[in-house]
């Protein structure tokens, strides 16, 4: 009963996400011309991605040092050694 | 049409092997395609309008979208220490209940709360 | 099952070009396809080569396990200090303060190191498995 139960949530939502995917949108770009155009006179990179993501989004790579040291700690507390 | 078909199916047998699946180490690895499909996604819908890769080497105007790969670098990273800790859980459960099939850890828990 | 010779000579003439890959991927990350985080991914694979196929003995006579957390510790540590370095400036917190590629260059090769060290520091804890090492 339970594995039935589990299957038929899953199919419910593969449904659903497949109705909502396959409706194919066409995305808007709105910030992509102004990187395109100020991107490499103001950080000096021509790797539009390394200037993103080093310079105008830098918050967010400081965030992901901080994840990578929390799973460092996370991982030396639980398989630690025993003295 | 037939990528986004391939993408969501990539997502749904991730999902259902990691609800399904009864072995511990199974399940990490269908998290793990979970964050892939989920990546593969995001730069899919980047990547439909315009030709060229965005490094601007030789002038070239026509570029896909930088903003979901420069978000997604930092969500591969998170997707690698997700893993990690998920992998380090399962090396104490198998020290305190010697195996890493789900009904016999239950089994085992059952058996001491009586 | 015997350990072969192909793995061992295989493994100590291969990872000082990954290495070398790993070092080019993360210092050309302004110009070339590549960067910080797919160095870093590089470097740590090298590294990693050589705990696998050797063991851990061998990987500690050169990166000892001190001195790869030391490496990520002061990475981090540099990450903030160079945010804080744009106040001196009158600019804001993790704003360019040297000439147009300076700090986007600076930032590369410390995040770069950051994660390098850090998946080392994650596969060799889950390989020692908290046996004493050295």
């Amino acid at each position: 009963m339970n594995r039935v139960f589990k299957g038929a949530v899953l199919l419910l939502f593969s449904f659903l996400l497949l109705a909502s995917v396959l409706v194919e949108k066409e995305p808007k770009e709105y910030p992509k011309s102004y990187f395109l155009e100020q991107g490499t006179r103001e950080t000096g990179a021509v790797n539009l991605v390394t200037a993103l993501y080093l310079a105008y989004r830098a918050y967010d790579t400081l965030g992901e040092t901080i994840v990578l040291i929390g799973a460092v700690t996370g991982v030396l507390v639980l398989v630690g050694r025993e003295k | 049409m037939i990528a986004l078909l391939l993408i969501s199916l990539l997502f749904l047998v991730s999902l259902g092997g990691m609800i399904l699946s009864k072995n511990l180490i199974r399940k990490v690895m269908a998290l793990n395609m979970l964050n892939s499909a989920v990546i593969i996604l995001f730069i899919f819908f980047g990547s439909l309008k315009g030709t060229h890769a965005p490094i601007l080497v030789g002038g070239e105007t026509d570029i896909v979208d930088p903003i979901p790969q420069a978000l997604m670098l930092t969500a591969i990273v998170v997707g690698i220490c997700v893993t990690a800790l998920a992998l380090a859980f399962i090396y104490r459960l198998y020290d305190r209940y010697g195996t890493t099939e789900l009904p016999e850890i239950e089994h085992q828990v059952h058996q001491n709360d009586q | 099952m015997r350990k072969t010779n192909i793995l061992d000579v295989v493994s100590r003439k291969l990872s000082p070009f990954i290495l070398l890959f790993g070092v080019y991927l993360v210092t050309f990350g302004h110009i070339s396809p590549g960067g910080g985080f797919q160095g870093g991914v590089a470097l740590a694979s090298g590294l990693l080569l050589i705990l696998l196929a050797q063991g851990p003995g061998v990987l500690s006579r050169t990166f000892s396990l001190k001195g790869i957390s030391l490496v990520e510790v002061l990475g981090y540590g540099l990450f903030l200090l160079a945010g804080l370095a744009g106040f001196f400036w009158g600019l804001g917190f993790l704003s360019a303060f040297l000439a147009p590629p300076g700090t986007i260059f600076i930032l590369n090769i410390v995040i770069g190191a950051k994660v390098g060290a850090g998946i080392t520091l994650i596969c060799w804890h889950l390989f020692l498995e908290g046996e004493e090492s050295e």
